[in-house]
């Protein structure tokens, strides 16, 4: 019998944009596996971060930062959002396919679009199967 | 500085085929500054290698390592012991220091990461322009600090082609014209009298044209 694929999800987030506080919401759930990242600005997720995360045997990748506009330090979102671009298309030249990170914007304290985001990694990630790397 | 670029993945992947164990080496000066091979470029890259290995289920082992120069023997030296345990070395330096490194460890293959491209500037964030051919006979006392032998793409040296519009070349019209910055310089500076002045076909045999050059200081040399 096949075993059921249970996703490992790797969640880089910004402080400021989602609170320790916040993890609880997934606390219970047992269609994936959460590892929570914290970083104080999202401009500290570095290209080597997402990539050692997938080695680590993350399925997917999820990196959470304030709403534009609102970043603290006026410009981390953007510079994570151009990282994750440049380490998606890496993945595709990998083979593991980009799909499997995302990025996406949050307000402080907003559970219920967190929960969205996580669904929506969810879904794709049953499409895609598990990390053929990991 | 020196700009490259690192090699495509699919490439490095190529080049690499044929060992199990490789040191992938960087370098901390030029090669660093335009993100093609420091030392988080070549975390970059051993991770992306290892995942892209183990995927296709090939097993591969990388040493990471990076160096200060790969152009001056005494930073080559410090690299000799990760070199010696490794059966190749993927050099993320500019051509000059995957030489000097293939020149120092002769037993061992020396393969390139990276495409050297060009002597350039970074001319704002992220963005890295050639700026100097090495042709061997600066002239930029005359063009106001802008070369026209590396800018223009007629390398003309006595004033315009007269095909630019609105500052853009006609060859490359996403290129600035040289001649229309050496003019703005020199108005700016003073010197437009400088365009009075005859500048004779060039002797292309200071540059690359003329064979590798070598320049030899004696006064250096015990």
């Amino acid at each position: 019998m096949d075993k059921k694929f249970i996703p490992k999800i790797t969640v880089f987030h910004c402080i400021n944009a989602f609170t320790e506080k916040t993890h609880s919401i997934f606390v219970g759930r047992d269609d994936f596996e959460v590892k929570f990242i914290k970083l104080p600005c999202s401009s500290m997720v570095k290209d080597i971060f997402l990539l050692r995360a997938f080695e680590a045997g993350a399925d997917g990748v999820v990196v959470l930062v304030c709403p534009e506009g609102q970043c603290r330090y006026v410009e981390g979102n953007i510079r994570a959002k151009k990282r994750v671009a440049w380490v998606k298309n890496l993945l595709d030249d990998i083979g593991i396919d980009g799909g499997r990170l995302s990025l996406s914007n949050i307000a402080a304290g907003d559970t219920a679009a967190a929960t969205q985001i996580i669904d929506n990694a969810l879904k794709n990630l049953a499409e895609l199967g598990p990390n053929p790397a990991a | 500085m020196i700009v490259a670029e690192q090699k495509p993945l699919s490439e490095i992947k190529e080049i690499i085929a044929p060992y199990k164990k490789i040191l992938i080496l960087g370098c901390g000066t030029c090669v660093k500054t335009c993100f093609a091979g420091g030392e988080e470029e070549v975390a970059v890259l051993a991770s992306a290698l290892r995942l892209a290995y183990k995927k296709d289920g090939k097993e591969i082992e990388i040493e990471e390592l990076t160096i200060e120069r790969q152009c001056e023997n005494e930073f080559i030296r410090e690299s000799a012991p990760a070199v010696s345990r490794n059966q190749g070395v993927l050099s993320l330096a500019c051509g000059a220091g995957v030489q000097a490194l293939a020149r120092r460890f002769a037993k061992t293959p020396v393969l390139p990461g990276v495409n050297t491209t060009f002597i350039g500037v970074l001319e704002k964030q992220g963005i890295f322009t050639e700026e100097c051919s090495g042709c061997g006979n600066c002239r930029l006392d005359i063009f106001g600090g802008i070369c026209p032998v590396t800018r223009c793409a007629k390398k003309l040296l006595n004033g315009p082609c007269g095909g630019s519009q609105n500052g853009k070349c006609e060859i490359n019209p996403e290129t600035d014209c040289a001649w229309q910055l050496i003019i703005d310089r020199l108005k700016a500076l003073g010197q437009m009298d400088n365009l009075r002045k005859y500048i004779p076909p060039k002797n292309w045999c200071t540059s690359l044209s003329g064979g590798p050059r070598k320049l030899v200081r004696e006064d250096h040399i015990i």
